[in-house]
């Protein structure tokens, strides 16, 4: 048996997968940016940051990529997709476009995939820590209870979010994240 | 039994377990190719008489450590890394037993990720999977029934001057030998089996409910609770029960590998904090802490929580208790075995965090420092791996009751 004879066998390039991460990330980098600016709770966590606060989510090894990083003045920015040679000081790889799917299509909760090991974080502890628990918030603006509920581990009840704050704030975050 | 639809499970160590076990370190160490070991230990185990034992095991068989450090402090240190890869380079030492508890055996990681690496500074190993390459070997031998770090593949050691922790991750960082020897345990006082003991119960019981469960972990977290809860009282109280010494260093180990594949939620992440605000040795804020993250987490995870019964209290009060009483009289089995360990130490052993003192009979936890350590304990990521969130009001909530020494009021617990 000749091993040449054989066809090599290439990697699918799951170009709809990589559009449909690409949104997710353009969507959840804007989301970001907006809540900062809307959420007292995300506010505060950037604020505590520090001032080069620089985050880099990304799909290995080929991307989709999103940046967000506090600018000079301290506020929270939506930076792109692009390298533009960006020094992240926070970088959140997620190992594969499947497990990325199951992220962003929320048949995996964000702990879980963790746990899973599905996720890798360089960079300070303490920094993702803060990360997550703002992720959480995003979630829970951007996404329908029945849905954010996979995706968090502690759906927020009323006495923690009241609903004016969060329907209120959901619909500055749409506005803020969709607009400008 | 759950079944996840994905798990990662790792052990590459090679234990040995045995009365007189140490006598096979030659062998061992020649099976791996190893001719020059450096021993490192601390002074704590030197004064006790164990590098004598390890030596003798040697000698039978002509083999000579080329190098002896003892002076590894309590709280690992970079600069003690240094001085001992130091002493491993001039003495042209091919390989380290390292013999001791949980700082030594992080020291001799650090330590042979500089020789093995031929580097002269740690930091650009700070993090996980930053060792990328097998390491010299390493033969360890624990002193302390308790942390597991024999089977971990993690490295904790400070930087005084920078005041900070590096953490250190990497298979490579995995132990080649590990060799449990129940003489080496044997002179452990009476308070420190207790903590340690509960400490490694910790480990079991959080790999065990946590997020990061799996069956392969769960094999070896059900099977050291079982072993601890079956001797861990008797030891504290006969501490010459040698067979009872190596039932706990076997618990362990097996807890080690259970909670470094399956990792560890609340009670880990508030010790954490405790730790590093107050100074507390880890075992005794896990002792502490257990029920309450029992407690905490029982309306995600009572489940678990309840098989952890049959380990715990043997067949016949498992199948006797209702399924729905099984979580909390898991607990309340823990607490039995905390007061049993407080009774037979003659009350050294601390129940709750007021209790906790220094060697001054200072209080080591005021309440006022609560909060402080709730905000800590916000940066640690085992709480990651907990079943249920956490917030700052959470963990105040937690610490008060675990002062007091009062079981939590479940009905406070927020509910997603």
């Amino acid at each position: 048996m000749n091993a040449l004879q054989y066809p090599e066998i290439k990697p699918k390039k799951k170009f709809i997968k990589r559009i449909y991460i690409a949104v997710m990330l353009w969507v959840v980098g804007r989301a970001i940016q907006a809540a900062a600016k809307v959420d007292k709770e995300v506010k505060e966590e950037f604020a505590k940051l520090k001032d080069n606060f620089l985050l880099k989510m990304w799909i290995w090894p080929n991307g989709p990529s999103m940046y967000v990083g506090k600018t000079k003045d301290g506020k929270v920015k939506y930076l792109g997709w692009k390298d533009k040679g960006y020094k992240p000081t926070l970088t959140m790889t997620i190992k594969s476009v499947e497990a990325a799917m199951l992220l962003f299509t929320f048949q995996e909760a964000t702990a879980i995939a963790t746990t899973r090991n599905r996720l890798v974080v360089d960079g300070d502890l303490p920094d993702a820590c803060a990360l997550v628990r703002i992720l959480n918030i995003v979630e829970v603006y951007l996404l329908p209870k029945i849905i954010a509920k996979l995706a968090v581990k502690r759906y927020p009840k009323c006495s923690q979010m009241n609903p004016f704050r969060k329907h209120f704030g959901r619909i500055l975050i749409y506005v803020r994240a969709f607009t400008f | 039994m759950q079944l996840p639809a994905y798990y990662e499970f790792c052990n590459s160590v090679k234990t040995i377990v045995g009365h007189k076990a140490l006598e096979q370190i030659p062998q061992s160490l020649k099976a791996i190719n190893a001719q020059r070991p450096m021993i490192i230990t601390d002074k704590g185990v030197e004064q006790a008489g164990l590098i004598k034992i390890v030596q003798a095991a040697m000698q039978k068989s002509k083999l000579k450590a080329a190098a002896i450090f003892d002076s590894v402090p309590a709280d690992s240190d970079v600069k003690v890394v240094n001085e001992v890869a130091k002493l491993y380079r001039s003495k042209k030492c091919d390989s380290i037993i390292a013999v001791g508890g949980g700082s030594v055996l992080d020291t001799a990681k650090g330590a042979n990720i500089l020789v093995s690496e031929n580097a002269a500074d740690l930091m650009q190993f700070v993090g996980y999977g930053n060792v990328k390459r097998k390491l010299r070997p390493l033969v360890a031998v624990p002193t302390t029934a308790g942390t597991g770090s024999e089977v971990t593949s993690v490295a904790v050691i400070a930087n005084h001057e920078k005041n900070i922790k590096m953490a250190f991750g990497s298979l490579f960082l995995l132990p080649d030998i590990a060799i449990l020897d129940s003489r080496m345990t044997k002179t452990l006082p009476p308070t420190i089996t207790a903590f340690t003991g509960m400490d490694a119960l910790t480990h079991a019981v959080e790999a065990y409910f946590c997020l990061a469960k799996n069956p392969l972990s769960d094999t070896t977290a059900l099977a050291a609770i079982q072993l601890i809860a079956q001797n861990l009282v008797n030891v504290v109280k006969k501490p010459s029960d040698l067979d009872g010494r190596l039932a706990l260093a076997l618990a362990s180990n097996l807890a080690g590998m259970a909670f470094s594949n399956s990792m560890v939620g609340l009670v880990h992440n508030i010790g954490h904090a405790i730790g590093g605000v107050c100074g507390v040795p880890h075992g005794i804020c896990m002792n502490i802490l257990l029920p309450y993250g029992l407690e905490y987490n029982m309306h995600k995870a009572a489940q678990h929580i309840g098989q952890l019964l049959y380990p715990l209290a043997g067949e016949e009060v498992y199948n006797k208790t209702p399924v729905k009483e099984r979580p909390l009289k898991t607990v309340e089995y823990i607490r039995k075995l905390i007061q049993d360990l407080h009774d037979a130490t003659d009350g050294k052993h601390p129940r709750f965090l007021k209790e906790v003192y220094d060697k001054t009979g200072k209080q080591m936890i005021p309440k006022e420092k609560l909060h402080d350590i709730a905000k800590t304990a916000m940066s640690d990521p085992a709480q990651f791996y907990n079943p249920e969130d956490l917030d700052y009001n959470d963990y105040i909530m937690v610490l008060e009751a675990a002062w007091e020494g009062i079981p939590l009021d479940r009905k406070k617990i927020k509910k997603g």
